[in-house]
Formats: C-alpha cells, structure tokens, sequence
C-alpha cells in the first residue's frame, strides 16, 4: 500500500458524478500535480484526499489510516490543506494566523505550548516571514500572502499537504519563489505534496509525477516529462500544445491554429 | 472591571429612596466581617431585598446576552447575529403570550409566564436546529434562514393571540416584550443562576475554537476544528442561557448585538479578549440601563428595553461609522 493511497474513489453531489473510481498511490517525499480542464474533478480530488469530501465509494488512506475513520484533529495532524481562495480573517496577526496550524496539537480549550511556540519560529524564519509576524494578515501581498497560508500548513507538521492552485493569483515571478519553497520542503523534509496546477509548464517542471483528470476520470498518470509529451494532452484540453525543450527544462505552450 | 464595579454600586445606591453612598458601601463591607452597618433596618431591607437581587438579575441577564450575541457573531460569521436569532425572542413571545392572555381563563396563573417563555424559547431553537437541516450536514446560512422562518411564524401567531385578547392583557404582553428588572427577588436569581452562569463559562471557552472559524468552516475543520459539535455546543450554550434569562427578565433589545460590537472596536477581532469583555460589558451596561430605567422617571419605571435602545441605537451608529467598511 502507498503512503497516500486512493483507492476506487467516487465523489458525487447530488445526480452529478464528480470524480468516477479514481485510484492514486503516492509514495512519500514525491511531488504530484494533478492537471486538467476546468471542472475536471481536480479541487474535489484534492478535497476528497484532505477529507473535506465525503466519498461516494472507495477509500482514500494516509500512512494506512482511512481518513474518513478520523476525526478532524486527528486528520489534520495527518494531512494540511492549502485552499485555493484562502480567507484571510481581518484583525488576525500573521504570527496567530500561521499560529493556527497547531490547533490539531494543542486543541480549541488549550494554548499553545512551549513546543508549539517553537514549530511556529521555526516556520516563519524558513518562509522569511519573521519581520511580517506581528502585522494584520490584511496588509500582506498576495505573494506573501501565500506564503503565510503555505507557513499555516506546514506548522501542522503533517507528513502530506495538499495545495489547490497555490499560485492562484501570482504573478510569474511570486509562482516560481512560492513552488521553489514546496521544492525545498520536499527534499528538506521528506514531505509529500499532491497539488493542483493551472500552468502545465509550471506543473511539468516542479512535479516527479503529473495526473491528468478529464470528468472525473484519470486519463494518463505518469512521469512528468512523459506526461507532457502526450498527444492525449492536447486532446483532452481540446486544443494544440507543443512542448519546447528550453535548456532541458520542458515548456508548454498552446499554438494558435 | 472598574466600570463593573461602578454599575454594581449604582445599582445599589441610586434609588427613590436616598441612601448614602458609603453608607451602603459601609453596610456591604460590614457582611463580610469590616466595620459597622450605619443603616436602619428599612434601608438595609430596601438595599438587601431590592436593590440586591435586582442588581445580581441585571449582572446575569447583561452578562449573558452580550457572551450570546458575541458568540452568535463568531459561529455565524455574522456582525447582525443577536441572542434572538434563532428565535428564542419569538418562542419565548409565544410562550408568555399564551401564559399573560390565558390568565383569565384560569388555565395558567402568572407564574407559568417564565415557565411558558423558556419553554417557548427551546422549543423555537430546537425547530430551527432540525429545519436547519440539524445544523450537521447544513452551513450557517441555512441555519440563520430556518430561524427567520420559524420566528416569522411564531410571532405572527402570538400577533394573532394578542388580537384576540383583551386590551388589559396586551398591554401586559407588550410590557414583558419590552422587558423588565422590576419583579427580580432572589427566588428569580437562584432560579437562574446555574443555566446562566454554565453557559456564560461554556461560550467564554468557545473563544480559541471561534477565532480558528473566522478562517471559514471547511478551511477551519481542515486544521483539526470540529466545526460541526463546537458549533452545536456552543448554539446550545447560548440559547439555554439567553431563553433562561429571556424567562426571568422578558425581551431586553439591543445588549447582546451592541455590547459585542464595542468590545470588538475596544479590543479587536480575537474572540479570545471579545467574550469575556462582553460578559463584563455587558453586565455593566444593563446594570447602569437598569439604574437609568428605574430613576429618570421615579416613582413609575421606563421599559428597560426602551433605555437599552435609546442608549445602545446611537453608540451603535457611531461605531458603524467609525468601522464603515471594516465590520466583519
């Protein structure tokens, strides 16, 4: 069994299918993209493995635990989300908000201990987020912003984080820094990231694995660079992409017919 | 706190019956074994046996409904959110608008009024619970909705009670709608005392969990939140307590949804700092509303609901403005 291990999945709302018997097995320390059109099932997936999407059939596992047996503190020390649109309460200080991520350790009657208070020094000195601590969460820039969320997620000190579009909403330069320190974490600390990604070149370039998702329904499952150059890419997308090798970095480009 | 203590000595010294401050000070420092009572037995019953209960009545109720309202704003994510927006206000109406109006068939006596209101109340809460889809699988949305069903309903067949009744017994329902300190004896207190004071701690504990929820419900259950028994924990805690109150004192407007909010311009946005300060605010602010109520136009009284909203209307007008656009 794999560490990340979804097995037979179906999400439904209502009549409509969401995602159709998808399987997945993530081993640990691999970054794994989830790619696709939108409304291809890609945030439900991410959702349904963070165990904020009841399954219709099949199971997902974490570290050989069911994550729909758990309870959300004992989820959330197993597994972290980073969400797409962030809320970001007004009034909160970056430090409280990053602070967060140990509620799963200490609970809602508890404050945090000295060892929580540590995991959270330790988060903001690695995401340079220490001088932005005692500032409103509101006053921070997108790009720093996402970084905070991402600063949230790692103090759960999870093993697994899933993150939906965390580049949403950056410009090229905040995409690559904020993906470039997931990188770091990873090869760090031997952290597992299932992400979902917009930018197939992005997505080509960071992740060790790309899963295609079409309707609810895994279409290729493969190696990065031999996930882009299929030819069921461009099908599924429903237009022409070419892949440019640029310095031995693969760059996907859409071509106008 | 100073303001507390403030409110508590006005309530005990201001009164149609002029008593010296230090004196009456002077007379609570000589129960608990400091100096000597200078006060005749009147004056000692009139502080002791009505100025006392009153006052303790006023300290519960203002404690109470402002830790409500502040807690309701928290779990619903909702600056408007008041003790009664479930329908706690509409039960409790019906409840004691049967009671008041059926006196004359001889059916219930006056007693049954609290009786009637607080079983109203929980009634009216536990409707909108399960019509809000047991608040379990539904979002806080649902739920505000289903309370504003069932209060629309409730209210409009105690509008149809009271149309039916006699004008005497409107105008009694309209005066216990308003709400009242004047009836409060220790019986009233003790009565109280023990739903109020639990569920004043059980909201003010809720704090760290409410804070965590201000990030959204699905982000919060993410970080270990279990959204859906803190939520019905602490609804639960409110709507006990504030129907307990509701049941003792009647309808008193305003305290639970501006207390909160001057808490919040006072001490930000942590519901951490917010409850507790709201049980002291609160408590104070009903406390000097009370002493205001029952002097200004001395030897009859003003509806404390009356004075909470004349004085609570304009400050929370200020605050909006000083807020605009920041109010969350």
């Amino acid at each position: 069994m794999s560490w990340v291990d979804v097995n037979h999945v179906s999400v439904k709302a209502g009549a409509t299918t969401l995602l159709s018997d998808v399987s997945l097995g993530i081993e640990p320390g691999t970054w794994c993209t989830i790619i696709g059109p939108n409304g291809a099932g890609k945030t439900t997936l991410v959702e349904a493995i963070a165990g904020l999407r009841r399954v219709a059939a099949g199971t997902v596992q974490i570290a050989g635990q069911s994550i729909s047996a758990l309870n959300e503190r004992e989820r959330a020390r197993l597994v972290a989300l980073v969400p797409q649109h962030p809320q970001v309460p007004a009034g909160m200080t970056v430090r409280d908000y990053v602070s967060l991520g140990r509620l799963a350790f200490h609970g809602v009657l508890r404050s945090p201990n000295t060892e929580d208070r540590r995991v959270v020094d330790t988060v903001l000195e690695r995401l340079s987020l220490v001088d932005f601590a005692p500032r409103d969460v509101t006053t921070l820039s997108g790009g720093e912003r996402q970084r905070m969320v991402l600063a949230r997620s790692l103090a759960q000190s999870t093993m697994v984080i899933v993150l939906d579009e965390p580049t949403t909403g950056l410009d090229l330069r905040h995409q690559m820094e904020l993906l470039e320190l997931l990188k770091k974490e990873v090869a760090d600390c031997g952290l597992t990231i299932i992400a979902t990604l917009h930018d197939l070149t992005l997505a080509g370039q960071f992740a060790d694995r790309l899963v295609l998702l079409d309707h609810g329904v895994v279409v290729i499952d493969g190696a990065s660079r031999d996930v882009v150059r299929s030819s069921a890419l461009s099908e599924h997308y429903g237009m022409n992409l070419r892949v440019i090798d640029v310095n031995g970095s693969d760059v996907i480009v859409p071509v106008r017919h | 706190m100073l303001a507390l203590v403030v409110a508590m000595v006005c309530g005990l010294v201001v009164g149609p019956t002029s008593i010296g401050t230090w004196r009456v000070v002077g007379d609570v420092f000589s129960h608990v074994g400091i100096g000597h009572s200078t006060l005749t037995g009147l004056q000692s019953t009139i502080i002791w046996q009505l100025r006392a209960p009153r006052m303790v009545l006023g300290l519960l109720a203002g404690a109470m409904l402002a830790v409500a309202g502040g807690t309701y704003q928290g779990v619903f994510r909702n600056p408007l959110a008041d003790p009664y927006l479930l329908g706690v206000a509409a039960g409790a109406g019906l409840g004691a608008t049967v009671a008041i109006v059926d006196v004359g068939n001889g059916l219930t006596t006056p007693t049954w009024t609290p009786l009637l209101a607080f079983g109203g109340a929980m009634a009216a809460v536990a409707c909108t619970w399960v019509i809000g889809g047991k608040g379990l699988r539904s979002n806080a949305a649902t739920l505000i909705l289903a309370g504003v069903a069932v209060s629309a309903l409730l209210t409009s067949a105690q509008t149809f009670l009271q149309q039916q009744s006699s004008a005497n017994s409107i105008t009694h329902v309209y005066l216990w709608l308003l709400g009242s300190l004047a009836s409060a004896d220790w019986q009233s207190v003790l009565l109280v005392v023990p739903y109020v004071a639990l569920c004043i701690l059980i909201c003010v504990l809720s704090g760290r969990a409410l804070d965590a929820m201000s990030v959204g419900e699905d982000e919060s259950r993410s970080l270990g939140v279990r959204v859906r028994q803190v939520r019905l924990i602490v609804i639960a805690a409110s709507s006990l307590g504030t129907a307990a109150i509701v049941s003792a004192v009647g309808l008193i407007g305003f305290v639970g949804i501006i207390v909160p909010h001057i808490v919040r311009l006072l001490v930000g946005t942590s519901y951490r700092r917010i409850l507790p300060i709201s049980v002291i605010f609160g408590a104070a602010f009903l406390v000097l509303c009370d002493t205001l109520a029952r002097t200004v136009v001395a030897p009859s009284e003003l509806p404390l609901g009356v004075v909470t909203a004349v004085i609570g209307a304009p400050v929370f007008v200020v605050i909006l403005s000083l807020r605009r656009g920041s109010v969350r």
